[in-house]
């Protein structure tokens, strides 16, 4: 007859009407939470949508900030770089949404520069440019108040070219990063004379014989090769035969 | 007349290999783009209508350590480049205008295939100097006027215009352009020719 708490079965089975309160109190204050937190949710990314907006002005101008932001985005797993249309679930596509738009737009512009200087040149220097020269290019030609690009920026955006297949890729010419934008593949012979015309901007074949300690058939031949693919232009109004690097004429 | 300064020269002026003859095709298709570009842009900047391929003044073929007077004739450092002491060979330099001419951007001086040693280089075509002209014509209101060919190129009242101080020879080529479009019409002999605008 009383409710009231007492000892025994009695007692048991007021705990089990409880629990059943609780649980639905419970579930209750779940869906009051759930609620909480998607309204807590919606203000966050509406935020994050402002903060992306707002900042995007410095994302594009200070490569500092946009190296930081990038590495933010990479400790809590978001991908900047990511496609706004990508289906995966989670909050990874929103987020990317979110954050991802002002810097996706600032390294997709880049690529297509990049792509643009490569077309250019590739004429000139056979499909094979240094990315510092790219980026000499790319800040010449840029308008007051655009803000830095680093070498960094142009290697992130050829990046983000590799769905294209092999088009594009970075090659290392001794220490010296590359965008090669034809199929060819150097060999070691050629690398090692296009490290060698790094120093001077020029080789002949007996600074190759004396320097790489050559036969001059070995010399020659790779000498040949490099300016049958473009990549060296050859100075026959010296001494000996001299060949060069396109790269000097992209200097300011 | 206001000289207008030295030419800034693009960077392959002081490349070496410029002045070689590339073998490899895509590269000597560059080298011939770059070389119709710097040929008009530098002909442009002097107002050279008529260049001379070799420059009466030839250098020996020892290197000299001679200074060269800051002002040379226009048209002698064009395909030398005292700095790197190279040299384009009247051989690629023909190539070159070859090149241009293809652009209709040069002509041989003596007409039709000989080769001499002097071109028209068309940093301006007769067709564009015309459309120049024209666009004078009707800003000033000098339609129905007639002026003599000396008065267009030496007069005051054309003073200031792009056309002022041009070669004679190009200008009656523009000018016969402009009869046919049917905006003009020549007539007089020689020395006192007349032209009417329409």
């Amino acid at each position: 007859m009383s409710s009231r708490k007492g000892v025994g079965l009695a007692a048991f089975d007021r705990s089990r009407l409880n629990s059943a309160q609780y649980a639905s109190h419970g579930s209750t204050l779940r869906s009051t939470n759930a609620q909480a937190l998607e309204t807590q949710l919606s203000v966050f990314r509406s935020l994050l949508q402002q903060f992306a907006t707002t900042h995007a002005k410095d994302i594009r101008s200070n490569p500092t900030f946009r190296a930081q932001f990038a590495r933010m985005c990479a400790a809590i797993g978001v991908d900047p770089l990511a496609s706004s249309n990508t289906s995966s679930g989670g909050g990874n596509s929103v987020w990317a949404q979110l954050l991802g738009r002002s810097v996706n737009d600032f390294y997709f512009e880049l690529a297509v520069r990049v792509v643009e200087v490569c077309g250019e040149t590739r004429g000139e220097n056979g499909g094979l440019i240094e990315v510092r020269k790219v980026r000499e290019g790319l800040m010449r030609g840029r308008m007051e108040g655009g803000g830095e690009i680093t070498e960094d920026d142009i290697l992130r955006a050829v990046g983000t070219l590799k769905p294209l297949g092999s088009a594009y890729s970075i090659v290392r010419v001794g220490s010296k990063p590359y965008i090669r934008s034809v199929p060819k593949e150097l060999n070691m012979d050629q690398s090692a004379v296009l490290e060698a015309v790094q120093v001077l901007g020029y080789v002949s074949v007996s600074m190759l014989m004396a320097n790489l300690r050559w036969a001059r058939a070995r010399a020659q031949t790779a000498l040949e090769d490099l300016v049958g693919e473009g990549m060296l232009w050859v100075d026959k109004q010296s001494e000996e035969w001299e060949y060069w690097s396109p790269g000097f004429m992209m200097e300011s | 007349t206001t000289s207008p300064g030295p030419f800034p020269f693009p960077r392959e002026y002081f490349f070496p290999p410029f002045f070689t003859r590339q073998t490899n095709l895509t590269t000597h298709h560059a080298q011939l783009t770059k070389w119709s570009a710097l040929v008009l842009s530098y002909c442009r900047h002097h107002r050279i209508f008529k260049l001379p391929l070799s420059p009466a003044s030839t250098t020996t073929g020892t290197s000299t350590t001679a200074d060269k007077p800051i002002s040379a004739t226009p048209g002698e450092d064009l395909f030398y480049s005292p700095k790197i002491n190279r040299r384009l060979s009247l051989v690629d330099t023909r190539e070159v205008i070859n090149f241009l001419k293809k652009d209709g951007r040069a002509e041989y001086v003596a007409g039709g295939d000989k080769e001499g040693d002097v071109v028209w280089i068309y940093w301006r075509t007769p067709e564009e100097w015309a459309t120049l002209v024209e666009g004078w014509v009707e800003e000033t209101g000098q339609k129905g006027s007639v002026l003599t060919l000396y008065e267009l190129t030496e007069g005051e009242g054309t003073r200031g215009t792009e056309f002022h101080g041009m070669d004679s020879e190009l200008l009656q080529k523009a000018l016969s352009v402009l009869v046919k479009r049917g905006k003009a019409q020549i007539f007089g002999q020689e020395d006192s020719q007349g032209v009417k605008f329409f």
